[in-house]
Parts: structure tokens; C-alpha cells; sequence
């Protein structure tokens, strides 16, 4: 099978939301200032949509950009070291075998 | 955003609240301005007759014949917040019975990108000139005013009086002439 990975890293969520929001605000400010211009309101909901279109295709789908930050998660403690640290840990380890 | 839906859902949400904004924005640049502006009437030919009102009370009542001609630049109406205009020509006058009557006489659509210039001749009226009595024969002040209603993108519909008013009277004989 394909590895496809859908996830995000918390530091490309953050990431994601600041860009989605940078471009959306970008392509409104730009369209109600050609709109403003051309006086045609069509043309700032126009350019609008431009924004969100672009801002989904950028920050929608997990791109590899997103995911630069993973966890890092302590390694899997085997079976064999579990019982040894039981073993080391002393009383109370005793008293629960038992 | 952790997912995908949310994350649609937070960029269609946001995108939403700006065309919010953005739409405020153009209100805001528009709500102060002054649509007023000079229309030209003249009226060219002027008679009324006393005949019965099948639509009201079936008696006898005065009903205007008015053929007008208007000239008014529109163009500066235009603007971004504005999508059509709604003109009527409107007769105003006081008589005996009543302090103010006002009555409708002509309309007309212009669309955004339509020709505002008007500069009509001899037009018709569209709707009947009834008095709801007989206040029209004599009647030596009725002034005839061109008015809109701005119909906007956003934001309130006002209804816009243009300067430039036309006093015209009434003969003081009934025609009998058929029109």
C-alpha cells in the first residue's frame, strides 16, 4: 500500500492557520482596494475567491512543508527491561507479583 | 487543524467573515455620499377631463392628460454600491379635500451600465392621473419631481429627490375632445 501521510505536527497546524489567514486577508485587502478602484464590487469578491482558493490548496492538504517538526516520542520500553526495572524497583514490585 | 475538514472549515469560516468585512467596507464608502442631482422637466401638453372611475367609486372624477419631457444625467449615480435605479416622476399638489396628493406618473429601470443620460420628448405618462375628486380642473400649483431609489450591494435603499422641480396648472375647462 501507499504511505500516505495525513497528519500535521503541531508546529505546521500553526503554521497552516497563520498562512491561511495571511493570504485570505492579503487577497481582501488587495480585492476591495481594486474594487475600490474599477468600482466593480464583483471584481473584490473575484479576487477574494482567488485567495481562498489558493490559501486552500497551500494549507488544506498536509504537505511535507507541515510535517518538519515531529514528536519525539521516548522509545518503546521492551517486555525484558520492563521486568528488570520492577526487579530493580524493589518492594512495592515484589508485592504486586505476588 | 488537525485534520483536514477542520482545517477546510476554519478557511471557508475566515474567508466568509472577510467578505463580511469587505462588503461593510464598500457600505461604509458609500454611505455618505450625495446622489442628489438636477433633472430638467417640462411639460408640453396639459388637459384633464371629468370621467367615470370604474376602478373606484364609479362616479365622476378628474383625470389628468400630461405629456412631459425629462433631461437628467445620471451617470454620477453610479457607483460601486449601486446596482440599478428605480426613477419615477411623481405629481404633487393640494386641494380642497386633501393638504398633499401625490401621484405616480411614470417609471423607469436603469441597470448599472445602461445609458443614464436621459433626455426624453413628449412622453406619455405610464399610469393614470386620477384625483380622487375633482382637484385637478383649475388646480394652478401642481409641480411635477423626478425622484430614485438607489438599489445597492449592500447597505440601505434610499430614496433620492432629485433638485429641479416643474409647476404646471390645469386648464380651467373640462376637454371633451377624445384623446
Amino acid at each position: 500500500m501507499l504511505d500516505i501521510q495525513t497528519h500535521m505536527d503541531y508546529v505546521g497546524q500553526s503554521k497552516a492557520e497563520r498562512w491561511s489567514r495571511i493570504i485570505i486577508t492579503f487577497f481582501g485587502v488587495v480585492g476591495l482596494i481594486w474594487g475600490a478602484i474599477v468600482q466593480q464590487f464583483s471584481q473584490t469578491v473575484y479576487v477574494l475567491g482567488v485567495g481562498f482558493i489558493l490559501s486552500s490548496l497551500i494549507t488544506i492538504p498536509p504537505w511535507p512543508l507541515f510535517r518538519r517538526n515531529p514528536l519525539k516520542w521516548q522509545k518503546p520500553v521492551s517486555n525484558n527491561e520492563q521486568k528488570q526495572q520492577t526487579s530493580e524497583s524493589g518492594d512495592e514490585g515484589k508485592k504486586k507479583k505476588k | 487543524m488537525h485534520t483536514v475538514l477542520t482545517r477546510g472549515n476554519a478557511t471557508v469560516a475566515y474567508s466568509l467573515s472577510v467578505l463580511a468585512c469587505l462588503t461593510f467596507c464598500c457600505f461604509l464608502s458609500t454611505v455618505f455620499l450625495d446622489y442628489r442631482t438636477n433633472a430638467n422637466i417640462n411639460t408640453v401638453r396639459v388637459l384633464v377631463k371629468n370621467v367615470p372611475d370604474y376602478g373606484a367609486s364609479r362616479e365622476k372624477h378628474d383625470l389628468g392628460f400630461v405629456t412631459f419631457d425629462l433631461e437628467t444625467n445620471l451617470t454620477d449615480v453610479f457607483n460601486w454600491n449601486v446596482k440599478q435605479l428605480f426613477l419615477f416622476l411623481t405629481a404633487e399638489y393640494k386641494t380642497s379635500e386633501n393638504l398633499l396628493n401625490q401621484v405616480v406618473l411614470w417609471d423607469k429601470i436603469i441597470l448599472r451600465g445602461d445609458n443614464a443620460v436621459l433626455d426624453l420628448k413628449n412622453m406619455n405618462t405610464k399610469y393614470y392621473f386620477w384625483d380622487d375628486g375633482n382637484g385637478l380642473k383649475d388646480n394652478k400649483n401642481i409641480s411635477l419631481y423626478l425622484s430614485w431609489n438607489i438599489i445597492p450591494n449592500a447597505g440601505l435603499l434610499p430614496s433620492v429627490l432629485s433638485t429641479g422641480r416643474h409647476t404646471f396648472k390645469f386648464p380651467s375647462e373640462y376637454s371633451v375632445s377624445p384623446i
